[in-house]
């Protein structure tokens, strides 16, 4: 007895929890399967559309007029610009008041930990008072016990990069945590229960920093599940804006917006289980017919009419590799990547290597194509950085990737649910 | 046929853990991204916890043969196994965890001090419920007692500000037997029903409701001898312990297995245990068979039945409950199978109170030193309960169970009472 | 800029540095030149390995016997630099029986303790050893240090009058008829140079030591006498995880592909022996990295599936009198000649010594630094076979001192075991002490008393404390390294510093670059160029020759709503 459902989300990150929302809204009925936490939590929480082009140009002030420009393999491309909106629509909904930058086409610049910016669409509101554009001076504060936010250097660095304002950095001990090596959620934890009064503790140390400077920038760790209580109780006793800089993993703005799409997952009446992968799948004729999910050693079907996957790039576990090449492990879709290993990588660190585009290759109804440029299968889609073509980590344009992909694959799975789809001969498989 | 990510598969261990079982390729998978910290419920509440991705991959890739101190912070996992299903990159990460605190109780803490008596104590409910249960009433009795509660946490740590479940007046398996066994015969639909000892003893009404459905369904029910599943063995390090009670129910069930059953629990923390940890730490020959024929009672149903338009036809009594998924239920990806199933029943309103930890985990709750921090970590879930509608908790956990009852007042559940009402009765 | 000594040692790698250590411990003034860090040349990349000499039995008896010798001493002197891992020659059914019982044989003969054991018995020891080994040879073999041997020597060798001085090449010999009479030395600068970059020294010297291994015959040149150094490279595989704790030999007379070495978190896969014209410029072929791991799985088969985090080449500064004429590099002997350039070649002021393996380079220096007293008339004994390296003074404290420092047990086991004796004075702090490299367990104590050592130079700073060598290669903790550099440091150094340590790690990691650790190097990539924007800074780096801020159009991008 397979478990049956119209549209069946393999994967549940920013680009799954897309595709899966994108699908319920047409009252299909979807389940997203995920094996682990998403890549969610490794990220900085930024939503990137798109930073620099492929070239290097940038960072970009409208990421939009550039996207044209883009080569027609482009992700971007392939899902269309009405996609990419329709994606930040749903994302802007989704997020709510918690998340800034819709109200213009413009990036905004964010700084770093390190003190350099960062071009990017929408932030969280927790970030908005600290964007580079603000030119008001800005005091940034590091804590003693942890080592990847040094105020004095970042403030340093930001001064160098010529920011429209004043900078200095400051460290203090943060409140109510003795031992080092605290995790993140430590931190966000004594701020979120307020514990020994630890909010009014950090102001007050914070303060006898401030000299004029009308906003504080502390590391993202200002709470996870109340971020504008605590930012609040900040504000008020600092009588300045604070903000948060986001910091590398793990991210508790990255946690925050995990929950935010848990918390629209569950409203949309999506099925969601998570723990156990898919492992194994049957097609017949040129579709999908069941994917099994592995449960501790018995592969159980599920069953549904439109698969979308969703599983990741490198990092995620989507796209996987040995010695001998490049692989789409669960439904064994093409991913072209060079023969020679020693190509799929440039000499300097920072270069334009092949890895970072590795993926599978999709049309423009986001259906994987296998080698021959044919559709693998009719009722499979492809969302996310498991699609390839595009460097997305030196362009910024990973979020924004997840978002058109997942949008433009979960709206054209629901409307495939019952439809007829590609004729054999359009389609790669003959099974 | 598509080859499956096996990069994540758990470092096979000998079937002698106590010859030094090497898991530093387990490192192997680590990218320490530290999503594993970030869902560690115990790290975000104590800072002297250093969280998963330290106490397993780091831990174990420092160590060289037997030159390796194991921190003695490895005692403050609670085993909520929460890291497991975080980790994006497959690392074994509670595989690591058992070993090495199963490491440190062996070779650096000594078996007379109070920490090692009071924690094989309470790895081994099982045994001294057994002895309990006999005499029920005296039983609850003393462990309600408030002098028993004080000289628990005086000279053992065991915390006195939680109560001592209470032990039913007959055994499931006494009633199991009494009715003379099952009531189906079946050649091909057999389960074999791992209990648990808290089924067994305090809750049988659970037990009793299991069977019932599945009679209801046809299945013949055997319900074999059994030892405990070694939950609470594995999360205090005492695996000599675990280890003779696996062996026993891997050989019991592996033959009922032959004989054409598969195994079914009514505990996720029992089903997690026969289903990854034994397959990880244990050798044993069956222990692969086991694990592969072992799931969850509900899981079960629904995949070999119909269950979904059974629930549907259902008319109960109305009813609103809070339902928690226990994070054992999680890793096997049954978190959200409650709330689909049983919600859709007509009258019946089942909230899930979201997707934090309980904080109990098992006998970590209970020890005197995590009495505060396990409520910590609860507060949310308590939150969530009040906020939902209804005054009666889900669970399928016992000391899930526990613990909701202990922070709300509510009344709590299993799934599968709630199944009885709705299909058999 | 001038300057004199006695003798003028040039190379920094284990040789030099021993000689530097030996003479100055027999009162001699030392001045000791290196042109990169300390370990840049051989040393720096060697295979990790403390021979028994077992491996030289069968085919060198002298090599093996010196080896053997030396084990024992640097296991006294060097102990913190040095794990007695013990080790293995393992045989398969397809290698030879008569061999086996030479190797047990001749070992003995050359007085290294060698033990039969059954295939069995061997993976009692080390569980991954594949099942068809039927025969192992074990012996005293051990895993060292490099790094942490030669900076101990270094350490001493100042603490006892000597300078020591790196980023300094030099650009020529001084002969005055016939005589080396000194050397002209151009500082290089960079980070943790004593001295600015292009100032150039002219040191005076009564002696000049040529101890710059693959290099000898470059220097060698200048002052006109004829080196034949014959350097060969080898690759070695590095795997994030030891799959064995003690080293693993092929029994088998010499081939590629046959010796793991346990070295710290890690364990080495090695090598092969090719020669090359040019020790600063040969290729690094993929199938040198796929030999290895083809091969010696065939001894552990996890090797075959298991993570590396980068492959690296060494070149051996293999020597042998031009009469000799080998044609295969591995025919060479390991055993170490010294060059006495009056003698051979009617230069005086010079003396060369190549060739050689870690193993006897204190050896290697206790013979040149009797030479040159010789010749400097300098009446002395060498002690360095009796006197501890600094930190090696008193291994007993080291559990004692764990407990002190409020760290985790691991953390503080590696740390006290990098450290040695001097453990209590680096970790005994008051002040917050984070992990900052979580992988090889290296707080910022720590990270910090390297700092104050070598100032911003972090390829020093790594190589002193293994930050940035495990697990993530640095992904993780780069930028936190570089953190540690200021306020010493300002941003500009900084940044230089974070860069060039960045790019020396990626380049290793290129030859790893599938299966687990690819991924390692996109999440590594995704969070310095997506999260941190290094590639893209508007920031200029000291390394892309700008030095304006590229011009960002503040007003041009979304400031917000809020601060109006």
């Amino acid at each position: 007895m397979a478990i049956e459902d119209d549209v069946l989300v393999v994967g549940g990150g920013l680009a799954g929890a897309t595709a899966a929302l994108a699908a319920a809204r047409t009252g299909v009925r979807v389940r997203l399967v995920s094996y682990k936490k998403s890549t969610l939590r490794q990220a900085s929480g930024l939503v990137d559309v798109l930073g620099y082009a492929p070239d290097g140009t940038g960072p970009l002030v409208d990421p939009f007029e550039a996207i044209d420009a883009l080569p027609s393999t482009h992700p971007y491309r392939l899902a269309g610009t009405d996609a990419l909106g329709r994606g930040l629509a749903l994302f802007d909904e989704v997020a709510g008041d918690a998340y800034r930058g819709d109200h213009t086409d413009a990036n905004a610049l964010v700084p770093t930990t390190g003190g350099a910016v960062k071009p990017t669409a929408r932030y969280p509101a927790t970030v908005e008072p600290g964007l580079a554009s603000d030119d008001r001076d800005a005091l940034l504060v590091g804590f003693d016990g942890t080592t990847d936010f040094d105020a004095p250097l970042a403030a340093a660095h930001l001064g160098r990069a010529g920011v429209p304002f004043d900078v200095r950095g400051a460290t203090v001990t943060f409140p109510g945590v003795a031992a080092a090596d605290a995790t993140a959620t430590r931190f966000a934890q004594v701020l979120d229960a307020d514990e020994g009064g630890a909010r009014a503790v950090l102001a007050d140390r914070v303060r006898t920093h401030l000299d004029g400077e009308r906003r504080v920038g502390l590391p993202a760790v200002l709470g996870e599940t109340d971020p504008e209580g605590v930012r609040g109780a900040l504000e008020e006793a600092l009588g300045v804006a604070v903000f948060e800089i986001p910091t590398g993993p793990p991210s508790v703005p990255g946690v925050r917006l995990e929950a935010l799409f848990s918390a629209a997952l569950s409203a949309a009446g999506v099925r969601v289980e998570t723990g156990n992968p898919v492992v194994d799948f049957e097609g017949a004729g040129d579709r999908i017919d069941r994917a099994f999910v592995d449960r501790s050693g018995s592969a159980v079907p599920y069953r549904a009419d439109q698969y979308v996957l969703a599983t990741g790039g490198l990092v995620g576990g989507g796209i996987d590799s040995d010695r001998e090449g490049v692989v789409e492990p669960v439904f064994d879709c093409h991913v072209p990547h060079p023969t020679d290993r020693y190509d799929w990588f440039e000499d300097d660190a920072f270069g334009d290597h092949a890895f970072a585009r590795f993926g599978v290759v999709v049309d423009e109804t986001m259906r994987p194509l296998d080698r021959r440029g044919h559709p693998e299968w009719a009722n499979l889609r492809a969302a996310g950085a498991v699609v390839g073509g595009a460097d997305a980590a030196a362009e910024k344009s990973a979020s924004g990737i997840s978002l058109a992909t997942g949008y433009r694959a979960g709206r054209l799975a629901a409307s495939g649910v019952g439809a007829g789809e590609l004729t054999r001969t359009e389609c790669g498989h003959t099974r | 046929m598509s080859d499956a990510i096996d990069d994540s598969d758990p470092v096979r261990v000998s079937d002698d853990w106590t010859s030094d079982p090497d898991l530093r390729p387990g490192a192997d998978a680590c990218y320490k991204c530290s999503t594993c910290d970030s869902a560690c419920p115990v790290a975000a509440v104590d800072e002297t916890f250093p969280g998963p991705k330290f106490q397993g991959p780091e831990q174990w890739r420092l160590k060289r043969k037997e030159d390796v101190d194991v921190d003695p912070s490895v005692m403050q996992c609670s085993n909520c196994m929460r890291c497991d299903s975080a980790c994006p990159a497959g690392v074994s990460l509670s595989q690591m965890h058992n070993t090495a605190r199963a490491a440190y109780v062996d070779e650096q803490l000594s078996p007379f001090s109070r920490e090692y008596v009071r924690d094989r104590l309470l790895a081994n409910y099982g045994r001294l419920a057994r002895i309990g249960s006999r005499v029920p009433r005296l039983t609850n009795a003393l462990m309600g007692s408030s002098v028993v509660s004080w000289l628990n946490e005086r000279l053992l740590g065991i915390t006195s500000d939680r109560e001592f479940p209470s032990f039913a007046e007959q055994t499931f398996r006494s009633w199991f037997r009494e009715r003379g066994g099952s009531q189906v015969s079946s050649a091909e639909k057999r389960v074999a029903y791992f209990h648990g000892d808290y089924a067994n003893f305090n809750t049988p009404e659970v037990g009793k409701a299991l069977v019932r459905v599945f009679e209801r369904y046809g299945y013949e029910v055997a319900v074999p001898e059994q030892r405990c599943s070694g939950t609470p063995m594995f999360a205090n390090g005492m695996l000599p312990d675990a280890r003779r009670a696996a062996k026993f129910n891997v050989e019991t069930f592996r033959d009922l297995i032959e004989e054409g059953y598969d195994v079914v629990c009514s505990c996720t923390s029992c089903s997690m245990a026969l289903r990854q940890e034994y397959p990880e730490l244990f050798d044993f020959e069956g222990t692969d068979v086991v694990a592969t024929h072992t799931f969850e009672a509900l899981e079960y149903l629904r995949i070999h039945e119909d269950v979904e338009a059974d629930l549907r036809a259902a008319d109960p009594e109305a009813a609103q409950y809070a339902y928690h998924a226990p994070c054992h239920a999680r890793n096997q990806g049954l978190a959200t199978q409650a709330t689909e199933l049983l919600g859709g029943v007509e009258g019946v309103e089942v909230t899930d109170v979201g997707d934090s930890c309980s904080g109990i985990s098992g006998t970590y709750g209970w020890k005197a030193e995590n009495y505060e921090t396990s409520m910590q970590i609860g507060e949310e879930m308590f939150e969530h309960m009040e906020t939902a509608p209804g005054e009666t908790g889900l669970t399928e956990c016992p000391t899930c169970a526990m613990q909701m009852e202990h922070g709300t007042g509510y009344e709590v559940d299993h799934p599968l009472e709630l199944l009885e009402r709705c299909l058999v009765r | 800029m001038a300057s004199r000594t006695d003798v003028l040692v040039v190379g920094g790698g284990s040789t030099g540095t021993g000689i530097a250590r030996d003479l100055a411990m027999r009162g001699v003034d030392v001045t000791l030149v290196e042109r990169g860090t300390l370990t840049s040349g051989t040393t720096g990349r060697m295979h990790g390995l403390l021979h028994s000499g077992a491996r030289y039995a069968v085919s060198d008896g002298k090599s093996a016997s010196e080896c053997i010798a030396e084990n024992r001493i640097l296991r006294e002197i060097a102990s913190h630099c040095v794990e007695m891992t013990g080790g293995l020659f393992v045989k398969r059914p397809s290698d030879s029986e008569t061999y086996f019982e030479r190797k047990l044989r001749r070992c003995r003969e050359c007085g290294i303790p060698a033990e039969p054991l059954s295939g069995a018995e061997a993976r009692r020891m080390e569980p991954y050893l594949a099942a068809d080994v039927d025969r192992a040879i074990r012996v005293p073999d051990g895993a060292v240090d490099p790094f942490r041997l030669c900076v101990a020597n270094a350490a001493d060798a100042r603490e006892r009058g000597a300078r020591i001085v790196t980023h300094a090449e030099v650009v020529d010999l001084t002969v005055d008829g016939g005589d080396v009479v000194g050397a002209t030395v151009r500082h290089r600068g960079g980070p943790g140079a004593s001295r600015a970059a292009g100032t150039t020294e002219e040191i005076h010297a009564e002696h000049v030591v040529n101890a710059t291994g693959a290099w000898a015959g470059q220097l060698g040149e200048m002052a006109g006498v004829d080196v034949a150094v014959r350097p060969s490279k080898g690759v070695m595989t590095i795997m994030n995880v030891r799959q064995v704790d003690t080293v693993i030999n092929w029994c088998r007379p010499k081939g590629d592909a046959d010796i793991v070495v346990p070295h710290e978190t890690t364990a080495i896969l090695g090598t092969t022996d090719e020669e090359v014209s040019d020790p600063d410029d040969y290729p690094e072929a993929q199938r040198e990295v796929d030999l290895l791991i083809d091969e010696l799985s065939k001894l552990l088969p996890i090797l075959a599936e298991a993570r590396t985090i980068r492959s690296f080449w060494g070149v051996r500064p293999l020597y042998e009198p031009p009469s000799v004429g080998s044609e295969d590099p591995t025919d060479i002997t390991r055993d170490f000649s010294l060059l006495d350039h009056a003698e051979r070649d009617g230069v005086t002021g010079l003396t060369t010594i190549v060739g050689g393996k870690l193993t006897t380079y204190r050896l290697m220096a206790e013979h040149l630094a009797d030479h040159v007293c010789d010749q400097l008339g300098v009446r002395s004994r060498c002690r360095t076979d009796e006197v501890p390296l600094p930190g090696s003074e008193d291994d007993a404290v080291l559990d004692e001192y764990m407990a002190e420092f409020g760290l985790r047990s691991p953390v503080a086991r590696r740390s006290a075991q990098r450290l040695g004796s001097r453990t209590s004075d680096v970790l005994g702090t008051d002040e917050p002490n984070p992990v900052v490299c979580e992988c090889e367990a290296v707080t910022r104590a720590e990270l910090r008393d390297a700092i104050d050592e070598v100032g911003a130079d972090l390829n020093a700073v790594r190589i002193r404390t293994r930050a940035s060598m495990g697990n993530c290669q640095g992904g993780l903790c780069c930028h936190r390294m570089a953190n540690e550099l200021h306020p010493a440091s300002d941003d500009a150094t900084v940044r230089g510093a974070l860069s060039e340590l960045y790019e020396e790690r990626w380049k290793g990691q290129r030859h790893a670059l599938w299966g687990e650790h690819l991924s390692q190097a996109m999440l590594n990539h995704l969070l310095h160029a997506t999260t941190m924007n290094r590639d893209h800074d508007p920031v200029p780096d000291s390394r892309d020759g700008r030095t304006d801020s590229a011009a960002v159009a503040w007003s041009a991008f979304d400031g917000g709503t809020d601060g109006d």
